[in-house]
């Protein structure tokens, strides 16, 4: 049974439309959303997110933000969301060196706030190329 | 009576600002548009965060996350004042910024210390002259408002709400009312408020892991959407203001140059009837 999904974003409406299935990376986990789903709220982390419709499934990396589940239909905000086709991978790979070349030479003895702005930004890099390349395959 | 010459070299000069005035117009009209699209895709956005946020505080309590603290005594007020970066757009910034020296008068009136954060170069430029050691920092506003911007800004503030450095938090900036008003407008940022028309029948949700941790996120992102709503909506007064200002400053070359000509026509009349009588008097005394 398909229900509504509403992915936003502060720039706009990354995804909408009916879907079976949504895999969101909670806080406390990946947790998966079938249709009359309990009303639930719950943060989210960066990472992929799943989404089985009727014409298959798609991915997308979103950065953190919250789901919100009530039973007919799913909302999730998020700082940002792309779709798997919109990821540029190049650009991926070359935020993933950046960041990590950044953390190695910082190794902790750094300014906090900066370190864990290039971890985040470490995390979003690796999640666009995961969901990059799963749909390469 | 003005030389022909002057006359004509005057009309070419208005009519080259005309050009320009006329394209500054058709320029920011288009980056209205483009203001008021960004405008209308934050919207769901806020108003989705908004909505949770409320229902989410209802059942907690005041400190249930730092944000929520109201502190007895404020000794210390921060002002983000959001402008332009650029001019020529009427009274736009003039209006914001008096507007913005007239709340902070009030506030020090009440012993309170000031700081200041500006958005905008034009908000950095009016203070340094008057208030330069209340100057926290200064985010000029690059092409295009970014939602990056807002949390950069809202980072800056909270933090320094958290430490203690400041009780309150308040945002100047310009609403965007319609094309031709814009009213400068303060809202209090911190310590944070969910006013709440959480709809009453909603059931209560399950919350996962637990109201508090949930909030953690939430409370932080909230200030960081009003900023940027803030921000865009300033964004958008601007360009409007701009293109209300060059509307009227191309009508203002129009009636100018209709003007000199009118007075090129009667100095070009007047030279000519000047030498006929010069002729026929010539022709006279002969």
């Amino acid at each position: 049974m398909p229900f509504d999904l509403t992915i936003v974003t502060p720039e706009g409406e990354a995804y909408r439309g009916s879907v079976e299935r949504v895999v969101l990376p909670g806080s406390e986990g990946e947790f998966g959303v079938l249709a009359n789903h309990e009303r639930f709220l719950s943060p989210l982390r960066v990472g992929p997110v799943e989404i089985l419709s009727a014409e298959g499934s798609v991915y997308a990396a979103v950065a953190d933000g919250f789901a919100e589940v009530d039973g007919e239909t799913v909302t999730v905000l998020v700082d940002s969301c792309e779709l798997e086709h919109e990821i540029d991978a190049a650009r991926a790979d070359c935020a993933l060196a950046a960041a990590q070349q950044y953390l190695d030479k910082a190794a902790g003895n750094d300014d906090p706030d900066r370190y864990r702005h290039f971890e985040a930004a470490l995390e979003r890099a690796r999640t666009r190329i995961a969901v990059s390349r799963r749909k390469s395959q | 009576m003005p030389n022909l010459k002057d006359i004509q070299r005057r009309i070419g000069s208005i009519k080259k600002t005309q050009q320009i005035t006329r394209a500054m117009r058709m320029v920011a009209g288009a980056k209205l548009r483009r203001a008021q699209t960004a405008s209308e895709n934050a919207r769901p956005y806020a108003d989705r965060m908004r909505a949770t946020v409320s229902q989410v505080s209802e059942g907690v309590s005041e400190d249930a996350h730092p944000f929520f603290e109201q502190r007895e005594s404020v000794k210390k007020v921060e002002f983000v004042v959001a402008v332009s970066d650029r001019g020529l757009c009427g009274g736009f910034n003039s209006n914001a910024l008096k507007f913005a020296a007239k709340q902070i008068a009030e506030r020090e009136a009440e012993g309170c210390k000031i700081s200041i954060t500006t958005a905008g170069k034009r908000g950095q430029e009016f203070f340094r002259r008057r208030r330069a050691s209340q100057l926290e920092g200064n985010y000029p506003q690059q092409s295009w408002v970014t939602y990056g911007q807002a949390t950069e800004i809202a980072r800056a503030v909270s933090g320094r709400f958290v430490s203690g450095e400041v009780d309150e938090v308040f945002i100047i900036y310009n609403e965007f009312v319609s094309v031709m008003t814009q009213n400068p407008k303060a809202v209090q940022l911190l310590p944070f408020t969910a006013e709440g028309e959480s709809s009453e029948d909603a059931l209560p949700y399950e919350i996962e892991p637990d109201p508090e941790s949930l909030l953690a996120v939430l409370v932080p992102k909230a200030v960081e959407v009003e900023i940027y709503r803030a921000l865009l909506e300033n964004q958008t007064g601007e360009h409007a203001a701009r293109m209300a200002a060059m509307e009227s400053a191309t009508r203002n070359t129009e009636e100018l140059v209709d003007k000199l000509t009118l007075q090129f026509n009667r100095a070009r009349q007047a030279a000519i009837t000047k030498e006929l009588v010069e002729i026929v008097s010539g022709a006279e005394a002969l």
